[in-house]
This record gives C-alpha cells, sequence and structure tokens, in this order.
C-alpha cells in the first residue's frame, strides 16, 4: 500500500491542477489579503462618533464602560435622548446608537468596520459582565479583585478588542482563508475519485478491473489526498504566522489540529461528490466550487462581518458549514480560547468526515457502471 | 442468422451465456453467447459498435447488464472478484497511462496493484519493459513518445504482472506499421508462453493474423464463430481470380462462365472477375480456357476468401461499412 501511496502523491504533486488551487492559489491570496489590509489595519483604530441612549437609570456600569473607551480613543460616545440620535444616525453623523437598557444594545444603519467595531465592544461588554456574574456565582470570595478587573476597562478593552484577544481586526480574513484552503482539499479528493471511478476515465477502468482491494484503493486515495494536503495547509499556516506575521500566534499543535480535521473534511467532500450522482464531471467540479465558495463566504472570507450575520440570523448554518467551523477552531486558539467550542468543532467535522467517506465507500466498492 | 461452426465441450477459461446489455432501447449484446479456451487467441472481430469493447467490459465487471452470465476461471465475475482479477491483464482501447509518471514508475505502478513483492516487482516490470522493447525510454513521460510506443506502454502495464489471461481492446488502434508489427509479434509471444489472449479488433487482417478462433460480432450478436479455415469455409466464395486487360465476346464469357467450380463470371471495362467454389486448380483451369481460346490478357490476381467475405456473405454488408 506504500508503493501506491507514494506514485499516488508523486502524480498529484506533479499535475498542475491538483497543485496549484489547494496550494499556490491560497498562498496568493493570503499575500493578496496581507497587502489589501495593510493600509486598512491603520484606518481601523480612528475613533468611532457613536450615541449612547439611556433607557434605564440601572446603567452606570455600562456607562462608566464607554467613558473608559472614549478615553483611550476608539470610541467619541455622546449622550443623545432617542430621537437626537436616531436623527444623527440618520445624517450619518454617527456611526451607531449604544442603548443603554438592562440588556445593552446597538443600532446601526449599515454594514461596515465602525459597525463591527461597535459590535465588538458591545460583546466584550457582554463577556465581562458574564465573567463577573460566573466569579458570583462560583468563587463570590473573588468578587473583589474581578470587580478591580473589571473597571480598569481600559487594560480589558485592549485585550478584547476587534476579534476578542487579537489587535488585528482582520485576522478573521485569514481565519477563513485557512478554512477555504482545507476544503480545497476536495479537488485533491476530486481527483482520487475519479481515478476511482472507472466511468469516469481509462485509467479508472483499468484500475478498477486489477485485483486491488476497492477499500483499499479507496484508503490509499484519501491518504495520499490527505498527507499531500496537510502539508499545503500547514505551508500556508507557516507562511501566514512565520512569514507575513499575522495573528495565529495560538498555541501551534491545537492549529494543526485544526487544519488536519480541516484538510480530511475536504478530500472527503470532494470523494464524495465524485462518488455520488450521475452528472458529468464538469458539473461535479462546478458543484464542489460552488460548495467551497459559498461556505468560504459564509465564514467570512469575502466580508468579514457575513459569519457574525450569519450566527445571529441562522447559526444552523455555521454548526454545519466546515469553513466556518475550520475557522471558528482557530478563533478558539487564537481569539476565545475556548476548548469545549473547539473540541465541538472538530468533532462536527469528524463526524461529517466519516458520514462522507462511509457513503462514498459504499457507493463505489461493488459499483458496476451502466455505461463507461 | 447464427452460425457456428466449433461444437462446445467442457466450459472455456472464459464462458459467456446469452448476455444481454441495453442502453435505453438500444441493445448493445444481444443474448451473446461465448466460450474462450485456455491457450487460445480468441479474436472478437466486428465492425465499430458491434458490441466488442461492451462485451470486454462486461467480463471485466465494470459495467452492468441487463441478462446472462459470465464466468471466468469457472467463478463467476463480479466486481470484487479478486481471486480472477488477480490473474486478468487488460489493455484498453484508451490508452490509460498517467503523464505525470514515466514508462517505468507507468509499469512500476500497475504491476504494484496485483504484486506487492518489491523484488518479484521489480523483475517483472524489467522484463516487461524488455518484452515492449521501451529499454532506451524508461525515464521518458508518455507525452515524449510517439503514438507506438505509447500504445507498447499500454501494454506492458496490462502485461507486467503476468497474467493468464489478458483482454486487448483494440491495441493496435493509430498506431504506425512497424510498431503494429511489433506488438502482434508481441501477443503472439505472450500467448506462446501461456497466456490466454482475447483480442477485439476491426482489422481483420490482424485478426487473421494472430487469433486461433475468432467469433465475429455485428449488432451485438456472434454471428460466426470458428478458426479462419472453418469461417472461410462457411461460405460458396472459395478463390476470387481477377484478370485485366481481357478482350471477350459473349461466346468466350459462356464457355467461360462453364467451367467447374466457377459461379460467378462479370466482365467489364476489359477486367474479369470470377468467383469460384472452394476447389484446387481454379486458376490453372481458367488460364488453360483462355490459352485454349486464343485469348490474351494482362495481369492475373487471386485472393483466397478473407473474414470480410465472410461478414458480407452474412450479413451483406462489408466489415469497414
Amino acid at each position: 500500500m506504500f508503493h501506491l501511496v507514494r506514485y499516488s502523491i508523486i502524480w498529484k504533486v506533479k499535475n498542475f491542477n491538483i497543485f496549484f488551487w489547494p496550494f499556490i492559489f491560497p498562498i496568493i491570496l493570503g499575500t493578496l489579503f496581507y497587502i489589501a489590509f495593510g493600509n486598512v489595519k491603520e484606518a481601523d483604530f480612528e475613533t468611532i462618533p457613536a450615541a449612547v441612549v439611556e433607557e434605564t437609570k440601572d446603567s452606570r456600569v455600562f456607562l462608566e464602560f464607554l467613558e473608559e473607551l472614549q478615553k483611550n480613543g476608539t470610541i467619541q460616545v455622546e449622550r443623545m435622548e432617542a430621537r437626537e440620535a436616531e436623527q444623527a444616525l440618520k445624517e450619518q453623523k454617527i456611526e451607531g446608537i449604544l442603548y443603554a437598557a438592562d440588556t445593552p444594545y446597538l443600532k446601526v444603519n449599515k454594514n461596515g468596520l465602525s459597525q463591527s467595531v461597535l459590535q465588538s465592544i458591545l460583546e466584550s461588554y457582554f463577556d465581562g459582565k458574564k465573567t463577573i456574574e460566573n466569579v458570583m456565582k462560583n468563587s463570590p470570595e473573588k468578587l473583589g479583585t474581578a470587580l478591580e478587573r473589571m473597571a480598569d476597562h481600559q487594560n480589558m478593552v485592549r485585550q478584547v478588542s476587534l476579534g476578542g484577544s487579537t489587535t488585528d481586526g482582520n485576522a478573521s480574513y485569514f481565519y477563513a482563508l485557512v478554512a477555504t484552503a482545507c476544503l480545497y482539499g476536495c479537488f485533491i479528493g476530486q481527483g482520487s475519485a475519479r481515478w476511482l471511478q472507472a466511468n469516469l476515465s481509462p485509467l479508472a477502468a483499468r484500475q478498477c478491473a486489477s485485483s486491488m482491494n476497492r477499500t483499499a484503493m479507496i484508503l490509499t486515495e484519501l491518504l495520499s489526498s490527505f498527507l499531500l494536503h496537510f502539508l499545503n495547509v500547514a505551508v500556508l499556516l507557516a507562511y501566514l504566522r512565520w512569514v507575513l506575521g499575522l495573528d495565529f500566534q495560538g498555541r501551534l499543535p491545537e492549529m494543526l489540529l485544526v487544519i488536519l480535521t480541516g484538510c480530511v473534511m475536504g478530500v472527503s467532500l470532494g470523494i464524495l461528490v465524485l462518488s455520488i450522482g450521475k452528472w458529468q464531471e464538469k458539473i461535479k467540479i462546478g458543484i464542489m466550487l460552488g460548495i467551497t465558495m459559498t461556505a468560504g463566504f459564509l465564514a467570512g472570507l469575502m466580508f468579514a462581518q457575513m459569519k457574525y450575520i450569519v450566527d445571529q440570523y441562522a447559526p444552523v448554518i455555521n454548526r454545519f458549514n466546515p469553513a466556518a467551523l475550520i475557522a471558528d477552531a482557530f478563533y478558539c486558539i487564537n481569539v476565545y480560547d475556548d476548548p469545549s467550542r473547539y473540541a465541538r468543532d472538530l468533532l462536527t467535522l469528524s463526524v461529517m468526515s466519516a458520514a462522507m467517506l462511509a457513503v462514498s465507500v459504499l457507493v463505489v466498492r461493488r459499483v458496476r457502471y451502466d455505461s463507461i | 442468422m447464427i452460425k457456428t461452426v466449433d461444437h462446445a465441450g467442457a466450459e472455456g477459461l472464459v464462458h459467456i451465456e446469452n448476455l444481454v446489455k441495453r442502453y435505453g432501447s438500444f441493445v448493445a449484446l444481444d443474448h451473446l453467447n461465448l466460450d474462450v479456451k485456455e491457450g487460445e487467441i480468441f479474436g472478437l472481430l466486428g465492425p465499430n459498435g458491434s458490441g466488442k469493447t461492451t462485451a470486454i467490459n462486461c467480463m471485466l465487471a465494470l459495467l452492468k447488464y441487463d441478462k446472462g452470465m459470465i464466468r471466468i476461471f469457472g467463478q463467476e465475475m463480479a466486481p470484487d472478484n479478486y481471486q480472477v482479477k488477480k490473474d486478468m491483464g487488460i489493455v484498453l482501447q484508451n490508452v490509460a497511462v498517467f503523464d505525470e509518471l514515466t514508462v517505468y514508475e507507468n509499469i512500476d505502478y500497475f504491476c504494484g496493484l496485483y504484486v506487492k513483492n518489491k523484488i518479484r516487482r521489480k523483475e517483472l516490470v524489467d522484463e516487461a519493459i524488455r518484452f515492449v522493447g521501451l529499454e532506451e525510454h524508461r525515464k521518458m513521460r508518455p507525452r515524449k513518445l510517439s503514438g507506438g510506443l505509447l500504445r507498447r506502454l499500454n501494454i506492458a502495464c496490462g502485461i507486467a504482472h503476468r497474467p493468464k489471461l489478458i483482454f486487448m481492446d483494440e491495441p493496435t488502434v493509430a498506431v504506425d506499421p512497424q510498431s503494429r508489427n511489433r506488438i502482434l509479434e508481441g501477443i503472439m509471444e505472450l500467448n506462446r508462453q501461456g497466456s490466454t489472449i482475447i483480442y477485439t479488433s476491426h482489422y481483420m487482417e490482424e485478426v487473421e493474423q494472430i487469433c486461433t478462433r475468432i467469433a465475429i460480432m455485428d449488432h451485438g450478436r456472434c454471428i460466426a464463430s470458428g478458426t479462419k479455415e472453418q469461417l472461410t469455409g462457411m461460405i460458396k466464395t472459395g478463390e476470387k481470380i481477377t484478370i485485366e486487360g481481357v478482350a471477350l465476346d459473349e461466346e468466350q464469357l459462356r464457355k467461360i462462365r462453364g467451367l467447374p467450380h466457377v459461379f460467378q463470371a462479370d466482365y467489364e471495362n476489359g477486367i474479369l472477375r470470377l468467383q469460384c467454389t472452394e476447389a484446387k486448380h481454379n486458376l490453372v483451369r481458367v488460364l488453360h480456357c483462355l490459352e485454349e481460346q486464343e485469348i490474351h490478357f494482362g495481369r492475373v490476381f487471386s485472393e483466397q476468401p478473407t473474414l470480410n467475405d465472410v461478414f458480407l456473405h452474412i450479413t451483406g454488408t462489408q466489415l469497414r461499412d
């Protein structure tokens, strides 16, 4: 089997289509993102004008939190009446309205970087509040220390600005990029499946007519495709982390585990799509492109806020969107430090991959074709 | 009309019974029956679309079929019958090699699908390379090879593991005469070494040259089978004689038509064409008749009946139509 895996890797490496899209293309895209976001990064931290409207008198903590941020220069908050704030928002004098209610909320009239910053500020407040509540519930004796830290909003905000603990608001694009690169493994998987389906090429017919066990054949192709693609994405990750110096500063073994799981997912997806249905190969490649691009888009590859929007309005989509799961796992390592969510993401990916492979094996195992 | 001149005894190495394959309303194989004996080079001859490749793909368990049975080495053929498959080799009509691998790597890869032992595999690969005459090209990529060399590589990939039964589906398509001869000689050598070969072609000369037994297919059916001699013996036509540069009047033509074993005589533009039933000395008799009547003549041709004549006789169309 090693003999077959070795040759399988050799021919894949020498095949331009199989090599370019999963390996070269994400590196080019990452470089372009890096160049494009170079200037945006500086603009990220311009002071954002916003209004705060008091809806309850018991909003002291939230107002103090905003004042601290104002000192930091991140936002410029002006207290207004509701109608006045609405008018200012309509005239685009402010980027959003923060309502100091029992549960504070945000109102904006468009999507953009400033609005994302305001959303992040609000989320940071909720995170802090939740932390205090947890401390009160579990360790009341440490409440004093916790409150002191809560009072030091400036420090807290610095640590969890924009994307959580990262200071780079554009990191989400790169997480989505790595996620999409993992899914590009489907093109390697597609190459494998093409080689497993006698009706797709004379090469496949020759292999299928051989005495090589079909399940072993599938495993061989899966293993070679996976090893190759894992290497592809590991190089991409190394390039983003050490060459471009991006925010992939979390624990490396955990990040490698994410791309490992993501690569299995990508390759499995390719094998599945090529194994099922009677469509022409070109149509199947189109389907894979559609799946990877849609998954990447919903995970925030083209528009960083898309992940938040989907999480807010249709969270179930990103619970099963492989690109979003991979990106989310990167957030868990680099931003949230949330092991349980990280584990859930990887488990979901693993189960989905196993299901796809099981279907592929069942379809391909004993198949005879209607026509060749 | 189905004609067969061999009498099936014990079940052959490959046994096909009432095989039916339909593509929608089109019947590609129509109750096909075949028996291939061990040690034969069995030719499947027929025009394009007659069902040869479909029959091969069914035998390889690649294609679904609607009805019938295929037994190879006494076992029912199935996609997961690896015991049977390990003794089979295939050379497909389309060249099936990796462009990314060298000649040696390609043969090594395909041999590796059957032979796990590395040392044994190396011996077999070297042997296959020698057999097809690609020693000087072992490090070349397929796209650098000529059409003929590529076909030889295609064959090497199918036979390197020394199969007992080899399926060759039109292996000489688009090949120059030199390579074709080399390939045909190679096939006969494989047969001498003990392999049974099922060979499909629409080139009757090839089939006549190498096959020990032949099945002629048309519209998915086996319309005749037997040795070349048995097949040509099935038809009335024996020797065909053509005489050029001859001037005949009606009486002379009538005398020629009256010769024994001449069953058809056409005369047009100074060319006399005769068809004789199978008998010896037809040409001598005809020439003697011309001399007796002091008829001068130019070039003389004599042809023995071919498989094309058999096909024409049975179907009313040319094999290459």
